[in-house]
């Protein structure tokens, strides 16, 4: 018998104001092509002698990180799965334009250690002391969907109790010229930082259930259509950001349903990037928070290609 | 649920394919060498090269632009092939499966080519839509779209446990019944991005590399790409095939430790071989052959002893590192070492671990002459990555009881 998945808590750093869900009653706005996260206040979370040591994303992953797990009840976490498109960018970035500038000596070896991908997903275990499971994904805009995938099935299948799961993609500047001139699909381009414990444990602390995690390669669009009904989704959450190239795509999926769902957007909060996926993550879970729907399922694509359907499900709270 | 292997595909410094590889695997014939194909400066470390240019692995495999630019794309399509035409994937098959591949690099080898340019030039003429196709999951996308039209494509980057890992979710798709059919691997191409980072951190070795020798200095860095195929008992019989091998048991566990350096008693490499072996339900005793991580550092190999050690407390089971054969393959070597150790186990020998002279202590002695036959019944793979991202993989001999189940056994190596 399949076990279930539960959010019990959520932490995001991003445009918005950080680590509160102050953007839910009073969002900022922008009118800028690229606006950079708003920084937390590592204080009381990371040693200042620490936090200078780290790049930017690695201090918003750890600052969501630990946030996540100190409001979950939960001690230690079983796994620490992680989503990063493009992982450390701004040490590889670094470290590139020293290979460039230097040739191939007087090189740093804390850029290269702190480039890989999977510096953050280690980094919060060694914090952690944490030696259960660990894994990081890095798939354009599919990344967090795949650590949530990777984090569901074990759950239910009942190999993990609990998981730490996040998404986090800095934008440096170049990053953000190259996004621009290589995706005219974007509209406005920002940087996303989300952690979430997730577990198997019902209890009147979870925000939601997380009934199904799909990721499609290339799929007819009747495909993902099938996919939905009338019942099961109430209210979609969908990747549109204004731009005709971007979301033709969303309207052609719209245009085969046999029913007419709710649908809003969430790029226009918190902009765009490899890990801007889990933004709407937070935001489903805060919509069943707040009664607005019994329902959310969050549908991305990321250049047309890499699909995916992430459904949440509305828990009783005790004594209703 | 069990999961098996049907298919599998490899290119390394030992060659393209399988058979080349169980070639040299046999006559002891190592890829490493002088730098050929990466413009390096550091021409004093040697290399496990893939002894082919990007223009001569294009043109066998039929494609141009972009994938023609990209080596661990180049890579990934040569492997990726073999495994799907070895586990005799149709399209409809492929259709409903999950490609999973490991890259830490991806793309950067086209990355910092436009880097160098652009410095060199001073300008920023330079066109940075050459930068669309080089992070991570567009190097699996571009991979997986030569292959076919796969249900689920994803990528896994744990740096040197990424192709480990990837092969450990694909076999947990096929036990939630997400897909019956995954491949999974992983692929990667020597660049100066990674070579300069090992550098940095001064383990990198300027002679051959000796695994688990007292007077090893580092590692040669490899390159490559491997994929296997995993299967559902039930799809596999639905398609009448034979098993390479089952994979009875694996586990992703995390050091906890340090970002490159592994703890003395090897606290996350145990638990990883611990827990896979538990999965598998076997005992220390009933491994057959370990084949280890063994990087050449230092600090790698004495760690990994140690762990194995706290295992195999009445003397340890043949062991070696291929890594002196290939060169360390980094995300691709979980893969890699996967599909050697399918080989050993098919055409029952051990691999040698090549320029081992010296223990580093008292009976840690790895398998180290040629030819050694070895009825393998259990081997245990280990791939410990960056980060103490440590995943070791378990697979199982698969009782052949048919004498035509053995011919086809065979004839689907080969």
């Amino acid at each position: 018998m399949s076990r279930r998945c539960f959010v019990r808590s959520l932490a995001m750093v991003s445009c918005q104001d950080p680590l509160t869900e102050a953007w839910a009653e009073e969002p900022r706005s922008f009118d800028t092509g690229y606006v950079r996260a708003a920084e937390p206040d590592t204080r009381g979370l990371i040693l200042p002698s620490e936090a200078r040591r780290m790049s930017r994303i690695l201090k918003r992953a750890v600052a969501t990180s630990l946030t996540a797990l100190n409001t979950s009840g939960i001690e230690h976490p079983d796994a620490i799965i992680t989503g990063t498109g493009m992982g450390c960018i701004e040490n590889s970035e670094k470290f590139l334009i020293d290979l460039s500038k230097f040739g191939e000596s007087c090189l740093k070896p804390t850029l290269f250690m702190q480039s890989t991908h999977n510096t953050i997903s280690s980094l919060i275990a060694i914090i952690l002391k944490c030696h259960g499971y660990n894994n990081t994904y890095s798939h354009k805009g599919i990344s967090f969907e795949s650590a949530l995938l990777d984090a569901w099935i074990q759950i239910r299948g009942g190999m993990l109790r609990n998981a730490l799961v996040g998404s986090h993609d800095e934008v440096t500047p170049f990053l953000a010229l190259v996004m621009d001139r290589t995706h005219p699909d974007y509209s406005m381009i920002s940087e996303t930082s989300v952690s979430s414990m997730l577990t198997c444990s019902e209890s009147a602390d979870n925000r939601c259930e997380i009934t199904d995690v799909r990721i499609l390669n290339r799929p007819d669009i009747g495909e993902v259509a099938a996919l939905l009904s009338k019942d099961e989704d109430d209210l979609l959450i969908l990747g549109t950001n204004g731009n005709r190239l971007n979301d033709a795509l969303y309207d052609e999926l719209l245009g085969k349903l046999d029913f007419a769902p709710r649908t809003m957007g969430y790029k226009h909060l918190f902009g765009e990037n490899f890990s801007s996926p889990a933004a709407a993550f937070v935001m489903g879970a805060t919509m069943l928070g707040k009664g607005e729907a019994a329902r959310v399922t969050i549908i991305n694509h990321s250049d047309g290609s890499a699909w995916s359907v992430v459904r949440l499900k509305a828990v009783t709270p005790c004594g209703s | 649920m069990k999961v098996y292997v049907t298919g599998s595909g490899i290119v390394s410094a030992l060659g393209a394919g399988c058979e080349a590889t169980l070639d040299s695997l046999l006559n002891e014939r190592p890829g490493i060498g002088r730098v050929r194909h990466l413009a390096t400066e550091h021409v004093e470390f040697p290399v496990g090269e893939v002894p082919l240019s990007n223009a001569e692995m294009a043109s066998t495999l039929g494609v141009g632009y972009p994938e023609s630019g990209l080596r661990t794309v180049l890579l990934g399509i040569m492997a990726g092939r073999e495994a799907i035409v070895s586990a005799r994937l149709s399209r409809s098959d492929i259709r409903e499966a999950a490609f999973i591949s490991g890259t830490t690099v991806g793309g950067m080898d086209r990355t910092e080519q436009f880097f160098k340019s652009a410095f060199d030039s001073n300008s920023e003429s330079e066109d940075s839509t050459e930068l669309r196709f080089n992070d991570c999951g567009c190097s699996t996308e571009l991979i997986a779209d030569r292959l076919g039209r796969f249900r689920m494509v994803t990528t896994s980057s744990t740096a040197c446990s990424s192709a480990a890992n990837a092969i450990i979710l694909g076999a947990n798709l096929i036990k939630a019944g997400v897909t019956d059919i995954v491949v999974a691997g992983g692929s990667e191409a020597l660049t100066r991005f990674h070579l300069n980072g090992f550098n940095t951190l001064m383990i990198l070795d300027r002679e051959r590399c000796r695994p688990f020798d007292r007077d090893r200095a580092g590692i040669n860095l490899g390159e490559g790409a491997a994929y296997i195929v995993l299967e559902s008992e039930e799809s596999m019989k639905r398609r009448g095939m034979t098993p390479l091998a089952e994979l009875s048991g694996y586990a992703n566990t995390c050091d906890a430790f340090h970002q490159t350096a592994s703890s003395e008693n090897g606290e996350g490499a145990y638990r990883a071989m611990r827990e896979a072996m538990d999965m598998a339900r076997l005992t220390p005793a009933d491994i057959s052959y370990v084949n280890a991580h063994g990087t050449g550092t230092p600090n790698n190999d004495e760690t990994e002893l140690a762990a194995m050690e706290r295992i195999w407390t009445h003397g340890l089971p043949p062991f070696s590192s291929t890594k002196s054969l290939t060169g360390h393959t980094t995300s691709a070597s979980g893969a890699i070492e996967s599909v050697i150790s399918l080989l050993a186990m098919s055409h029952g020998f051990l691999p040698v671990n090549r320029g081992w002279k010296t223990p580093i202590q008292q009976g840690a002695v790895p398998v180290h002459q040629s030819g050694t036959k070895c009825n393998i019944k259990h081997i245990i793979n280990n791939s410990f990555g960056f980060g103490g991202n440590d995943s070791s993989l378990i697979f199982s001999a698969v009782n052949k009881t048919a004498g035509s189940d053995a011919a086809n056994f065979n004839e689907t190596d080969s």
